[in-house]
């Protein structure tokens, strides 16, 4: 029988108040007092992923409006949204109205704000300022250095650290046992391990486990093993095999059916060439390979050429191999 | 039905004057010459008639034998090239009359097939010939106007003929259709004789190739044939560059292409690994195409097109100078990966809406959904229904999601029969 709704576990335990936000605590201290004062600035949240950047920022809009907030909030995306132009309109269309509420000002949480080229990024300063009276910016972003100056200096600047093994195993447990799952130690540890500080890969991993019944470090392996196709690391050793043309069509899978791009293959290609059975020496070139073919697809346009020009140097490297003994 | 080898060309061939379409003033310019030289009336030796292919040049001349009785010699400019050959045809030339007692007329097609640089020796034996006949030459071309033709043509009356109107064509393929009994749509006939930018032959071949043995012939039946003629515009692009030895040669086979850069990179990227089989061609070959597609990202972004030049000679020239054997014959692939982005269209517009479901509910962007979210959630879908019901009613899933999440229908069944 189906008694509360079912959700992602993600959204299920995100803090409805600032209290419950997970470690951050210098953040949380001062976006209070931001608050208690009903006056906020635009504000810049950087840091890496899932350490709460998003989590703080709808937390701080309940606190503000309460049942309104949804009303006093705009949620946009740099990275879904349609270049700047269309950011400004809709910031245009959302700001013209006024707040609900005692709180004389909405908000516009803008995500991923350091995908936007710096162009993007001072046609949008201009825009915070046009609609500075009735509306205040949060920016989030992994990286803080990719906001251009301007922006960051009409921002209050908030750097959010990598979360604590301690912190993540807490919000854990309590889920799990919240949840009735079954895990163990060795289940904990490693998702401990896989999450790298991300407490929402952490929980995702967590639900994704469960649903395999128990969660141990087998079923959080398996898990993971699924999340990380297995598909790259075959294409690499295809590629170095010889079987060129072989490997391109599993490149072409994992582009098209997993729906991977360019840059994500890439950046596990990274990940697994220590774990191929090559020289180390032979690794340390391939990596340069990868790195140069990285920087060749942020220069160029065709990801899945830029891919097999580096399985080629796969195959040149695995002829060596076999070449030499 | 051994009906199919009659070529439609050949089975509605004119056989009057009457019947040719187009080029009206050339074929009466033509007879005219013809019946002064056949009284015997100084004219010049020979008639050049030249012009595009497929306008009735060859027709005329056939025509014109019917019409006048007379024994039609044909001959190709290749003829000429051995000596016994030439006398043979030097010998019926110079003959009064036929066994038959009948006149000849004597055809030499496409005399600027001729190789000048081999076959100097061939170009006299015809001027020869054009000299010695005592009946009349005719000759045709599409191009007299290589310098070497001088002599040979100063002895010719020039007519020159045009390419055919694309009316008089779509007239012309629609008595086709009649006899055939064919119901045939009047865009589908325009399309064929538009493309056939004049040449009647090639659009006679053209219909008989699409409406074979079909009642009905409509516009989607004839657009392949525009796909038929890029498939092989790539082929002969592949073929040039990668049997070039030398820069400008593999830069002039690009450049012949009517197809687009886009395309054409797509086209050596596909065929490449099967022309390059050695390990060096391969990455010299990769890497040219590496290093032009970093010319076409900076274009993008900057919008300078004066960088174009480098980028389709990395891709041309580039490619061609990486091969090191000799280049051999391999059945070139059409882009796989165009025919799989096609294919996976529905695919990937479900594939966009899961994750717009997961980012407006997850407060995230469908890139960070794609990578974050979307491997957990197969996860889950695949082995807990249970839950993954739920997820789906929040995430308000259709049934096509939930397919595409489960990467089965009997998965998807168990899910959609607990909502």
């Amino acid at each position: 029988m189906v008694t509360a709704t079912m959700m992602l576990w993600t959204e299920k335990y995100r803090p409805k108040n600032l209290d419950e936000v997970v470690d951050q605590r210098e953040v949380v201290e001062r976006v209070k007092e931001f608050v208690k004062r009903r006056n906020v600035p635009h504000m810049l949240f950087a840091g890496p992923p899932g350490t709460g950047k998003t989590s703080v920022a709808l937390a701080l809009a309940h606190e503000l409006y309460g049942e309104y907030w949804r009303r006093n909030v705009l949620e946009l995306n740099a990275s879904d949204e349609r270049g700047i132009q269309t950011v400004r309109e809709r910031v245009k269309d959302y700001a013209r109205t006024m707040p609900i509420g005692d709180v004389p000002f909405k908000i516009i949480i803008l995500d991923e704000a350091d995908n936007m080229t710096s162009d993007a990024q001072q046609a949008l300063r201009r825009t915070m300022e046009l609609y500075t009276r009735t509306c205040r910016f949060i920016l989030i972003a992994n990286y803080s250095s990719k906001i251009i100056e301007p922006i960051q200096s009409r921002c209050a600047v908030f750097r959010f650290q990598p979360l604590s093994n301690e912190d993540i195993a807490g919000r854990i447990k309590m889920i799990a046992e919240n949840e009735g799952v079954n895990i163990d130690e060795s289940g904990l540890k490693a998702i401990l391990y896989v999450a790298e500080g991300d407490l929402r890969r952490a929980i995702n991993t967590l639900q994704a486990a469960a649903a395999l019944g128990v969660v141990n470090d087998k079923s959080v392996y398996r898990v993971v093993g699924r999340a990380n196709p297995l598909e790259i690391k075959e294409m690499m050793e295809l590629a170095l095999n010889g079987e060129f043309i072989k490997a391109r069509e599993k490149l072409r899978d994992l582009m098209v059916h997993y729906g991977l791009s360019g840059v994500d293959i890439v950046r596990q290609m990274h990940r697994e060439v220590f774990s191929l059975t090559l020289p180390e020496h032979s690794k340390v070139k391939l990596i340069d390979k990868i790195g140069e073919i990285n920087f060749r697809m942020i220069e160029g346009s065709d990801e899945e050429i830029q891919l097999s020009a580096l399985l080629a140097y796969f195959a040149l490297y695995g002829e060596e191999l076999r070449d030499t003994g | 039905m051994n009906t199919s080898s009659i070529l439609w060309v050949n089975k509605y061939k004119p056989k009057s004057f009457e019947e040719i379409i187009g080029n009206y003033k050339a074929i009466s310019e033509f007879r005219s010459w013809l019946e002064n030289k056949l009284k015997g009336k100084a004219v010049k030796h020979a008639a050049l008639l030249w012009g595009p292919p497929g306008v009735g040049k060859t027709l005329t001349v056939e025509v014109a034998a019917s019409t006048y009785n007379l024994e039609l010699i044909q001959m190709n400019a290749s003829d000429f090239r051995t000596r016994y050959r030439v006398e043979r045809i030097l010998g019926r030339a110079s003959e009064t009359y036929s066994l038959l007692g009948r006149g000849r007329i004597i055809l030499v097609d496409e005399v600027d097939g001729i190789n000048m640089a081999e076959d100097r020796g061939g170009l006299n034996a015809i001027i020869k010939l054009v000299d010695l006949s005592i009946h009349p030459v005719v000759l045709t071309a599409n191009d007299p106007w290589n310098p070497n033709f001088r002599e040979l043509r100063e002895r010719c009356k020039l007519i020159k003929y045009s390419r055919v109107n694309v009316r008089s064509i779509v007239s012309f393929l629609r008595k086709i259709c009649l006899a055939e009994g064919i119901a045939a749509d009047p865009s589908a006939l325009k399309f064929i004789a538009d493309r056939s930018g004049g040449d009647v032959r090639s659009a006679i071949n053209d219909l008989q190739s699409v409406a074979f043995g079909k009642r009905r012939l409509t516009l989607e039946d004839v657009n392949w044939i525009a796909f038929r003629d890029r498939q092989l515009d790539a082929f002969e692009v592949l073929r040039g560059i990668f049997s070039s030895s030398n820069c400008r040669a593999a830069k002039a086979a690009l450049s012949r292409s009517t197809l687009d850069y886009n395309m054409l990179l797509q086209w050596i990227h596909e065929n490449l690994p099967l022309q390059y089989t050695l390990i060096e061609e391969l990455i010299g070959g990769y890497e040219a195409l590496s290093r032009a597609d970093i010319y076409f990202g900076r274009i993008r972004s900057s919008q300078d097109w004066s960088l174009l030049s480098y980028a389709l000679d990395l891709m041309s020239a580039g490619v061609a100078m990486a091969r090191r054997r000799k280049f051999r014959f391999v059945k070139y692939n059409f882009p796989e990966r165009i025919r799989l982005l096609s294919q996976t269209r529905t695919f990937r517009s479900v594939k966009n809406h899961v994750l717009s479901a997961i980012a407006k509910k997850c407060h995230v962007s469908k890139r960070i959904a794609g990578v974050e979210y979307l491997p957990f959630l197969k996860v889950i879908f695949e082995l807990d229904p249970e839950t993954a019901s739920g997820i789906a009613k929040w995430l308000d899933l259709d049934s096509a999601s939930i397919i595409f999440l489960t990467g089965s229908y009997d998965k998807a069944e168990r899910i959609l029969l607990r909502m």
